[in-house]
């Protein structure tokens, strides 16, 4: 008990004397206070763990506001995994900046003087300009102190908050904690918008904007349990669910227009000015903040539905590793399948990409199992009969069986049979699905360009996903296409009973 | 006369049971005409049959309510709706069969076959071999047949790997299953039946294209006993090396003509299963070196091998044979190497050896046959084909050490004589007689096997044109219980020889191929005497006329199979034939000078409902009406056009 209380204090101690600067915050001076009380209780688990005390609004808006000081304060208490010479790096680039918009600011006032009887208009202009400049300012200046915040939050979390007397509190219910930080990251969201009075809510990456959710294991099995990452040498973030479904989280803060991903966004920026179109602006935003060197804590995710297995309160939780997954796990297991395959009617999903997906190789999935699974490859299908018990494959269609004088004639006409077959097969129990439901599908399929880039915004090196826009397109054309044909075939839903019911012979 | 019913009726029933039990077929004949008490025991004894006619299958299978084995193999028009109406027939019961055959019954389909699966709940045993239309709908059809032990599928040609997966998820207790020729299947299907069927004991995968894969899969059968992959040309010893190490009860492995198997896949097979019996390995390996002999010793229980084709030491043999001393059969035929010393050394080890093949063995002599001869006294097979130094010393010690030889092969041994002959008959067990080639030898030979060899039940005379009428006669005469003869090309032969067959009530199978000087009054005493004839070649006897013909379309009502090519027949004989021959399944029609296409139009639409192989004339293909072609399609027959 001894020795962990002086390691605590010695790290603490070490790094409060770095951080005894002039701007500490009286937030951070409260941490501190009671941060020796904390080990007092909490020494008794595994030093590692840390609560996941709901930050207390205040110094979150403190941190915000005081500006450098408080980086500081965070780079001092974060200091063995900090590298402050990129921070200051940072700093001296936004201060570039400010210097720049002042000397502009200057020039207009200048300026200003001689052209007292100017049109309005080049006034609106000059206005916007400045405006341009500081948001992104504001937007650095975020991202810096945003790509801080998660580890700040870890250590910060320590801190005693609302629960701290609680003589348990290394048990706190679960529950409990995810509603708050569900209200919590809300909150984040609103001061972010009402802070910076933008036109538009600032939504910088999800990454930055909700690192607060932070959140360390508690249970002690899952301590055990935590797979090859050991509890504590990452961190769990939880989106919530509208911010999992919101359809853009990049909007530009210029003319509000939305993204799915950031290098769209930036791409979209070009044309709001020349400024824009840097080097350093086009750059990707992640490795001016982060550089590679940075020792940064592994990023894991927590879905926000109570009970799944990936959601953090489960017994067995797995974190899910990227946003990307996040999402499309959230969309594929939480939410309803809105998107209906145009080809076969029956095939729904929840995430576009999987119904594109699907809808390439829809038709051509001749391998089909008793249960009605549609396999595309045939050891795909055995693979399927070996693992459960009772089912066979099926047998699609009754042959028809040309005569020899006659089946050259009939080779052709026999292939669309066949093909009609297919579909009627695949239509399965969905017999009364029609065209009128195939036609959203389509719609949604020509909509989702957008959707189906979203991957972009969390690859590191994600340009290759432009690649596939032409083939989307492709294949999207190829769907109607091939939807066409099977229209043109005429089946009637009498039909697709009849195979059916050969099939099940 | 009067006394009879008093004696029997002393017999009680169970009694008469065991009586009948102690008869064989023909007997059991006789015996259901004697009484209506024997009928009674007879019809309620009788658990196989084997029907000739489908119209009295309901009859039969009224009567014999105690069926367990039905065989529908040669059955004509059987098809679908034969099995529908049986089905439907409630006085039939069909609950007890436990062993179906249908073999070669093309015309019945995945409904027929569900219906039959559906009526015969306590199947095992299921041939469907020669089915060419048996596809997945079939195997799905047939799957329903739960309680399936037993299930060969040799030469289903439209079976996949999707019909192959229904039955073993459907008869999952499967533990013989043969799919030899179903050229379709794959690693998939073979990994599936591995998987699923786990009892599995018996597997013949025979000609397949399956690769190391599927022995992988195989290996993994804990209770595989037999596995026979004849001439799979994508399994090599890798594939081999797998069954080393799994398939432990492995006891009969078959790699013959396996292109790409080598001595070391076969080591590695000994290696991991020191009691295996049987080992054919015939033409894959091409010498028996040092090292496989070294693990063969180890042997111990090995009773067949069959090394064909491979370079075979004398010194190897001897070494073969010394270790493997309980050694029934061996096959060396094609092994030149092997020499009189070889085949000596040979004999004095391997006292218990029943089969020997030395066919194409040059150098074996009258010294290795004696050798033979003398030490293995319970020959039971003899092959020498092709062994040309054969003389009639050989043949003397066979004549008289080796009492139990059933079947003797001197096809093409032109030192067998008349001499020759004569030793031979005092093999009096003689079954199977093949002299094929044997110029050498006449009526005075032929007489001595005719007056000796009363157990003979085939003999193979092709091209001996030694012999004539009176050789034919003797043959008649003694050997009754013939029922396979061939007698191509014996040219001597004439109408007064070929008159003496009909004395052969057996004969199923006769071959008078090329036999120019019998006319239709030596076809019609055949006709007329052998009752039995199934399999008939009259090809090249040009100079039969109509009168024999009608006779065969009158008398030979159980004719299966002929070959009428290049004969004189005439249309009106020919639509007779085919129409009268109710069982006919399987006609050879071509180069028919004298008929017309409008008679063979008839004459095949005269037997279009029962026939399954067709040969016919290419041009004719075009000259036939369309609809004949499609029925004939459409029952399951395959035309093949020369």
């Amino acid at each position: 008990m001894e020795t962990e209380d002086d390691l605590c204090n010695n790290n603490w101690g070490s790094s409060s004397s770095k951080s005894r600067e002039p701007g500490l915050s009286d937030g951070g001076n409260q941490t501190f206070a009671g941060f020796a009380s904390q080990q007092k209780w909490e020494d008794a688990s595994i030093l590692d763990y840390e609560m996941g005390v709901e930050p207390s609004l205040q110094v979150f808006d403190e941190m915000k506001a005081s500006g450098q000081a408080n980086v500081d304060f965070l780079q001092g208490v974060r200091a063995q995994a900090w590298d402050p010479r990129t921070m200051l790096s940072n700093l001296s680039f936004m201060e570039q900046k400010i210097h720049q918009l002042q000397d502009l600011v200057h020039l207009l006032v200048g300026r200003g003087g001689q052209l007292q009887g100017r049109q309005d208009e080049l006034a609106a202009q000059q206005q916007q300009l400045i405006t341009t400049d500081l948001t992104s300012i504001i937007i650095q200046l975020i991202s810096t102190a945003g790509s801080l915040l998660p580890s700040v939050k870890h250590n910060m979390s320590t801190a005693p908050g609302p629960y701290t007397g609680q003589p348990g509190s290394a048990l706190f219910p679960y529950a409990r904690e995810a509603n708050n930080v569900a209200s919590q990251s809300q909150n984040n969201n609103n001061c972010g918008a009402q802070e910076f009075d933008l036109p538009k809510p600032v939504v910088v990456d999800e990454r930055e904007s909700h690192v607060v959710e932070e959140h360390e294991m508690k249970d002690e099995d899952d301590a055990e349990e935590g797979e090859n990452l050991l509890p504590g040498s990452y961190e769990i973030l939880q989106l919530e669910k509208e911010e999992i479904l919101a359809p853009h989280t990049h909007f530009c803060t210029i003319c509000g227009k939305g993204f799915k991903r950031d290098a769209n966004l930036r791409m979209h920026m070009r044309g709001h000015g020349d400024e824009y179109k840097t080097a350093a602006a086009l750059a990707k935003p992640n490795k001016e903040s982060v550089p590679g060197s940075e020792p940064m804590l592994i990023k894991r995710y927590s879905c926000p539905f109570l009970g799944c297995k990936r959601n953090k309160e489960h017994k067995k939780f797995q974190p899910l590793k990227t946003i990307l997954c996040v999402k499309n796990h959230y969309k594929r297991t939480h939410c309803d399948k809105s998107f209906t395959c145009s080809r076969c009617h029956t095939k729904k999903f929840s995430v576009i990409a999987d119904l594109k997906t699907h809808e390439k190789h829809c038709g051509k999935n001749k391998w089909l199992c008793s249960c009605g699974t549609t396999f595309s490859r045939k050891d795909k299908l055995f693979g399927h009969i070996a693992l459960f018990q009772g089912h066979t494959p099926a047998i699609p269609l009754e042959e028809t069986k040309p005569s020899a004088s006659t089946s050259t004639q009939r080779g052709s006409s026999d292939g669309g049979n066949n093909n009609q077959g297919m579909v009627g097969f695949n239509l399965g129990s969905a017999s009364n699905a029609n065209q009128e439901t195939a036609q959203p599908g389509m719609m949604d399929g020509k909509i989702s360009f957008d959707e189906s880039f979203s991957p972009m915004n969390f690859d590191t090196c994600n340009f290759g996903g432009f690649h596939e826009f032409p083939r989307l397109m492709f294949d999207d054309s190829e769907s109607s296409f091939q939807m066409l044909i099977a229209n043109a075939c005429g089946f009637s839903p009498r039909n697709v009973g009849e195979s059916v019911s050969d099939t099940s012979l | 006369m009067s006394m009879s019913p008093s004696i029997l009726s002393v017999l009680s029933e169970d009694l008469l049971v065991r009586v009948y039990e102690f008869l064989d077929p023909p007997c059991r004949k006789t015996w259901r005409l004697i009484s209506k008490d024997f009928l009674r025991v007879d019809s309620l004894s009788r658990t196989t049959i084997r029907i000739l006619r489908v119209e009295f299958l309901p009859t039969l299978l009224f009567k014999y309510p105690n069926l367990s084995s039905l065989d529908l193999s040669v059955c004509p028009k059987l098809d679908d709706d034969v099995v529908l109406r049986l089905a439907l027939d409630g006085t039939v019961s069909t609950l007890g069969i436990k062993s179906l055959n249908l073999s070669r019954s093309t015309a019945v389909r995945a409904r027929g076959l569900e219906t039959l699966a559906r009526m015969c709940h306590a199947l095992e045993r299921v041939d469907v071999s020669h089915c060419w239309g048996f596809g997945d709908r079939e195997a799905a059809a047939l799957s329903s047949a739960v309680g399936l032990r037993e299930l060969k599928m040799d030469k289903c040609l439209s079976l996949s790997d999707v019909g192959l997966a229904r039955i073993v998820v459907g008869c999952s207790n499967l533990n013989k299953i043969s799919l030899k020729w179903c050229m379709e299947i794959s690693d998939l299907g073979i990994d599936l039946l591995c998987k699923m069927c786990k009892g599995l004991k018996s597997l013949d995968v025979s000609y397949l294209k399956i690769t190391n894969d599927s022995i992988r899969s195989i290996a993994l059968l804990l209770k595989l006993e037999v596995l026979d992959m004849v001439s799979c040309p994508l399994i090599d010893d890798a594939g081999l090396q797998f069954l080393e190490n799994g398939s432990p009860s492995l006891q009969e492995v078959d790699v013959t003509r396996c292109e790409r198997v080598s001595l070391s896949g076969l080591i590695s097979i000994v290696r991991g299963h020191p009691d295996i019996q049987l080992l054919k390995a015939s033409h894959c390996v091409s010498e028996v070196s040092g090292s496989f002999l070294q693990y063969i010793k180890a042997l111990k229980h090995l009773k067949t091998i069959w090394i064909d084709g491979a370079h075979v030491s004398d010194s190897s043999l001897v070494t073969l044979s010394s270790s493997c001393r309980s050694l029934v059969e061996i096959g060396l035929s094609r092994c030149v190497d092997v020499t009189d010393i070889g085949m000596m050394g040979f004999a004095r080890n391997c006292l218990n050896l029943k089969t020997l093949n030395l066919a194409c063995c040059g150098f074996v002599t009258d010294v290795a046959i004696s050798a033979v001869a003398q030490s293995c006294r319970n020959l039971e097979t003899l092959k020498l084909e092709s062994c040309h130094l054969i003389t009639e010393k050989g043949l003397q010690s066979l004549g008289c050490y080796s009492k139990l030889l059933q079947e003797l092969d001197l096809t093409d041994c032109y030192g067998v004589n008349d001499r020759g002959l004569e030793y031979i008959s005092k093999c009096s067990n003689l079954q199977r007689l093949k002299l094929g080639l044997c110029t050498n030898i006449s009526d005075k030979g032929i007489f001595h096997i005719g007056s000796k060899c009363s157990k003979l039940l085939e003999l193979d005379l092709y091209r001996c044109a030694g012999f004539g009428d009176d050789g034919l006669a003797a043959l008649s005469r003694g050997c009754k219980s013939l029922n396979r003869l061939i007698l191509s090309y014996c040219c001597e032969l004439t109408d007064t020889g070929v008159e003496q067959i009909r004395q052969l009530e057996l004969l199923s199978h006769l071959e008078l191929r090329g036999l120019k000087n019998i006319t239709g009054v030596g076809l019609a005493a055949i006709a007329c005497g052998c009752k039995k004839l199934g399999y008939l070649d009259l090809k090249l006897c040009e100079n039969i006329d109509d009168s024999g013909f009608w006779a065969l379309a009158y008398f030979s009502k159980n004719l299966r199979q002929i070959n009428l090519c290049n004969c004189s027949v005439s249309d009106t004989a020919l639509c007779m034939l085919m129409s009268n021959l109710s069982r006919v399944q399987d006609v050879d029609l071509v180069h028919l000078s004298r008929v017309t296409v409008e008679g063979f139009e008839f004459a095949l639409r005269a037997c279009c409902n029962r026939l399954k192989k067709l040969k016919l004339l290419a041009p004719l293909r075009f000259l036939l009406s369309s609809e004949l072609l499609e029925t004939l399609h459409a029952r399951g027959c395959r035309i093949r056009w020369d």
